[in-house]
């Protein structure tokens, strides 16, 4: 069956329309289609099968057992989470309903962590992520990085010498949200050296891509210029965040691809 | 005197039979396709069957997003997909026991032959991309959703998705051309 030859509806539609969600209209149009249509009705047929032998196989009380036994690892894990003392903690504010969740807290880090990956300059950004199920880890900048359900990120940064800094993010349709400070003008860095962790941990949630954004620079710069310089850069990449070139903006960068959950 | 309307509330959380209805009503209409990607992916039942259930327990969880989803099963199937490649990415030997594992599971299967065997090549090819090219191959070799279905269940554009699947193509030949 191939999805993609136009006079056959999608597999994909084929099998929305055995789990009952086109609407009535199209629902119709791929019923009839498929009644004449070998390919389809075989679609459909295998769908109906791998069903049935999904329920001969598991009854719905063992399912219904093992869906709440599910439920119970992951409020186990959301305590272990919020109440370690090894883990990130803290409670949530909400920046952008729906959107982003920043969460108060001073995670402990791991020591040694490995430096980000800059985009120019000697100024270094790093993003961490943690507080999920598996390890902590250092997201890259070459690769997309998943995050898991519950997962939140931390951002660090080396200023060498820079002299403020401010962080953003972007999601997919564009929307910008300044993440450190919120208003005003980037921050003057920590003095010393090594690595300074901005305060809050953040927690993505909704879906989709985002990209977040590290600028160190010799001079402040208004979270109003940035926010209006990173809506020009995702234009700039037609409007496609893989494609988003750094900011016009004077400093370091250094950019991240997150897949929210 | 005019006619009243009925007063329509969301109700938060809702008795146990309204949930256990809930519940079944997934059972009914998703199981068979989450447990099959759970399968394909994870090639152990035991596992499979636990991500299975670690999916639904999400479904539940989120059950007000879930029901305004305009395809639950888009939704229950790009869940399924992330957490069993992060399953695999963290697990100790990650790809390397994937492949060494034996295969409990047959391929997950709609359309005779020729698409199980592409489906076997693009399992067998997955661990050489990176994790959004994984998403984006599935659901298009796998599921059978067009360019633009993918696009829009990962929320990139028509062309990146296009790109990440002529890139996986060039490992795999003609049977995994990008049409």
């Amino acid at each position: 069956m191939s999805a993609h030859l136009s006079e056959h509806p999608s597999e994909w539609t084929l099998r929305r329309l055995h789990a009952g969600e086109l609407q009535a209209d199209e629902a119709t149009r791929a019923r009839t289609h498929a009644a004449s249509c070998e390919q389809c009705s075989a679609v459909l047929r295998s769908a109906e099968e791998a069903q049935r032998q999904f329920e001969a196989g598991l009854p719905f009380e063992r399912f219904e057992q093992g869906v709440k036994q599910a439920e119970e690892r992951a409020q186990r894990q959301e305590r272990t989470r919020t109440g370690g003392s090894q883990r990130w903690m803290g409670p949530l504010v909400a920046l952008a309903a729906t959107v982003l969740v920043v969460v108060v807290a001073r995670p402990l880090l791991e020591t040694n962590p490995l430096p980000g990956v800059r985009a120019k300059g000697g100024a270094v950004a790093e993003l961490r992520i943690g507080g999920g199920e598996g390890s902590q880890r250092m997201a890259r900048t070459d690769v997309l990085e998943p995050l898991a359900p519950g997962e939140r990120v931390r951002l660090g940064y080396t200023p060498d010498a820079r002299s403020y800094v401010l962080a953003l993010s972007v999601d997919a349709a564009g929307e910008v949200t300044p993440l450190y400070p919120e208003a005003g003008q980037s921050l003057p860095v920590e003095p010393g050296t090594g690595t300074h962790w901005l305060p809050d941990s953040i927690e993505f949630i909704g879906s989709g891509a985002e990209r977040v954004v590290v600028l160190l620079s010799d001079a402040p710069v208004t979270v109003e210029d940035a926010t209006a310089a990173a809506r020009q850069a995702f234009e700039e990449g037609r409007r496609d965040l893989a494609q988003m070139p750094l900011l016009n903006m004077d400093g370091d960068q250094t950019h991240w691809m997150l897949l929210k959950p | 005197m005019g006619t009243s309307q009925p007063v329509l509330r969301v109700i938060q959380g809702g008795p146990p039979e309204d949930r256990r209805a809930f519940l079944r009503e997934l059972y009914t209409k998703y199981g068979g396709s989450v447990l099959g990607r759970c399968r394909y992916l994870l090639k152990d039942a035991a596992k499979a069957e636990d991500a299975m259930h670690d999916v639904f327990a999400r479904a539940l969880t989120h059950s007000d997003g879930f029901r305004a989803e305009a395809s639950p099963l888009t939704w229950l199937m790009k869940i399924a997909t992330h957490h069993c490649l992060n399953q695999i990415r963290s697990e100790r030997a990650g790809w390397r026991s994937w492949f060494e594992r034996e295969e409990a599971a047959r391929p997950e299967g709609h359309g005779g032959q020729q698409s199980m065997e592409t489906r076997d090549l693009v399992r067998r090819l997955l661990s050489k991309v990176d994790v959004e090219t994984q998403q984006a191959v599935i659901h298009y070799h796998v599921d059978g959703m067009t360019l633009e279905e993918v696009a829009a269940a990962l929320g990139r554009s028509v062309p990146t998705v296009r790109k990440r699947l002529e890139t996986f193509a060039e490992l795999g030949g003609e049977e995994l051309r990008v049409r």
